[in-house]
């Protein structure tokens, strides 16, 4: 059995260097991959895996064949006037596509998870604007890296292989001259990764603004130097800080969950988008970028594809079959009870949202597209199974760096279990035939 | 006793992994549960046989303990799960996840399994 070079669904990194062994029906042995990729692999055989369509039936799921499951979906959402569709972030792009296309016949309300994650850094750029990097640039330029909240030992395992532990093009001597600083309130698991020159600045929980506000103004003041700390870093730490921020030739700012819901000033991503740009108006030699970390494998994918598509990238309304105005969020949505029935795909809103927005979820038909078993599974009114994109059929996904990345098809799903993007084209062909 | 909840991925406790190859009671086992620094262990008064309640504006939950030394004094860390969602709420139109003020004690009731927890949340 040959060994073949794959991409990873893991997490946003989509690492494209995982090798893997398999006879075509099952994936026998998988190389390379951190604990999150091997988890997604293992995925396919996963014991809780959904491989039949289910309908919610006097209070219990019963298993139906796929047209009864799809032609029931059609039912409610014909019936619907006011339908939600949410998730997105784990489904190739021509199925996001797909989406947004039944969104606009059915005259719904379509968001992704980025809505609650880093589209909130994407869409405050729309303000402040945004100097982004790639990773592979930070492979070869990067001797500055700053993870602002963000905890990737756990959640983006093997990024920090690529970016701290990479020789590149114009920096040979890889680990060795980069420096490190991690800002976080908690001593995570990637503070194991700091060695004797980084800097690892415990952070007062919800005063990441304060620490941008001295850094703004420091930055703009020549030679200024802190006489005091803030939000509980010392001044000779601060101006440490301010050091490696005003001297680097090549920096990029890992923003992660930890600032981008830090706290409820909403003020705090534009701030530090602003800090990134005094500190590039003030560089002669390099510059200062920002990646945002968002965690699902392609949640950047939703917000290039209805970005091109339809021109905003959350909050996309359709009425009359064309894009709308409104000021409601999918939580403002859920929490106004302003919808009649979801449909969920590849996401678990009833663990990943707050009990009252659940139960606000709960209480319409939710029809959920996706292919394990989770919180929404055992609420859910109606379950397609889909294939795992990136395994089990292919895709585009965009990286972390809003890159895009082609996934292959590895192994036949199980069941002839189909793809998301063909389970919403069906949808949208049976709703256009009645 | 007032405290800060944090809601965090971690990769040892990770809801994903649990729904995917789990069953209830290893998803209660391994989400259920908060990290709190040994000295606020000592103040609140646990025992392995105690659970933690944890009560703020937005609801309440009961969670398991572990300690763990570098988690700042003050502070718990909950992995993000359908349990630690029974504290976070809406401020300002936005989700909160991070730095939830808590009233946190001692009590010897139980940890809801996924089921229970569901049920509460319907009704």
């Amino acid at each position: 059995m040959v060994g073949k070079r794959v991409k990873c669904t893991g997490c946003s990194l989509l690492c494209d260097d995982i090798i893997i062994k398999s006879d075509g029906l099952y994936i026998d042995e998988v190389f390379g991959a951190c604990l999150k990729g091997k988890e997604r692999f293992d995925q396919i055989t996963g014991k809780n895996r959904i491989l039949s369509p289910f309908i919610r039936k006097n209070g219990n799921l019963v298993k139906v064949p796929l047209e009864d499951a799809l032609n029931k979906t059609i039912e409610i959402i014909k019936s619907s006037s006011k339908p939600l569709l949410y998730g997105f972030s784990t489904v190739s792009c021509q199925a996001q596509l797909k989406g947004i296309e039944l969104a606009k016949i059915i005259n719904g309300f379509i968001d992704s998870n980025s809505t609650i994650c880093q589209g909130k850094v994407l869409n405050t750029s729309k303000q402040t604007g945004m100097t982004l990097t790639t990773i592979s640039e930070i492979i070869n330029k990067t001797d500055l890296l700053i993870f602002w909240g963000a905890n990737v030992a756990e959640s983006i395992p093997r990024l920090l292989n690529k970016a701290l532990f990479s020789r590149g093009k114009f920096r040979m001597t890889g680990r060795e001259i980069k420096t490190v600083i991690i800002i976080d309130p908690i001593k995570t698991a990637s503070f194991g990764a700091m060695g004797v020159r980084d800097i690892a600045l415990q952070i007062e929980p919800g005063k990441d603004i304060d620490l941008i506000r001295v850094l703004k103004e420091k930055c703009c003041s020549p030679n200024s130097t802190p006489s005091k700390g803030v939000a509980g870093i010392d001044s000779d730490d601060l101006r440490r800080l301010l050091i490696q921020l005003t001297n680097t030739e090549n920096g990029v700012i890992f923003i992660g969950q930890g600032i981008v819901n830090s706290t409820s000033n909403p003020k705090v991503i534009q701030e530090l988008l602003e800090l990134v740009q005094i500190l590039n108006a003030k560089q002669q030699k390099g510059r200062m970028s920002v990646i945002m970390l968002g965690g699902h494998y392609n949640m950047a994918g939703f917000d290039q594809v209805a970005l091109s598509l339809v021109g905003k990238n959350h909050n996309i309304l359709f009425s009359n079959n064309q894009l709308v105005e409104t000021s409601d969020t999918i939580i403002s949505k859920i929490d106004n009870e302003d919808f009649d029935c979801s449909v969920i795909v590849g996401t678990d809103p009833i663990s990943h949202l707050p009990w009252k927005l659940s139960k606000k979820l709960m209480s319409k038909p939710l029809i959920l597209i996706d292919n394990k078993k989770s919180a929404t599974f055992k609420v859910a009114d109606i379950i397609i199974p889909s294939a795992i994109t990136g395994i089990e059929c292919e895709g585009l996904a965009y990286r972390l760096d809003h890159v895009p990345i082609e996934l292959d098809k590895i192994v036949n799903p199980p069941n002839n279990v189909i793809s998301d993007e063909k389970i919403l084209s069906m949808l949208i062909k049976g709703l256009k035939t009645i | 006793m007032e405290m800060i909840v944090n809601t965090v991925r971690m990769v040892d406790y990770d809801q994903l992994r649990e729904h995917s190859f789990g069953d209830d009671n290893s998803l209660k086992e391994n989400l259920a549960f908060g990290k709190l620094n040994p000295e606020d262990y000592k103040k609140l008064n646990l025992t392995p046989s105690l659970n933690l309640k944890l009560l703020n504006t937005h609801g309440q939950v009961i969670i398991k303990v572990k300690q763990e030394e570098d988690i700042p004094l003050g502070t718990i860390l909950m992995p993000v799960s359908i349990w630690a969602n029974q504290i976070t709420g809406i401020i300002n139109k936005q989700l909160i996840f991070k730095n939830l003020k808590v009233n946190a004690e001692a009590t010897k009731d139980n940890v809801l399994d996924l089921k229970g927890l569901l049920n509460i949340i319907k009704k």
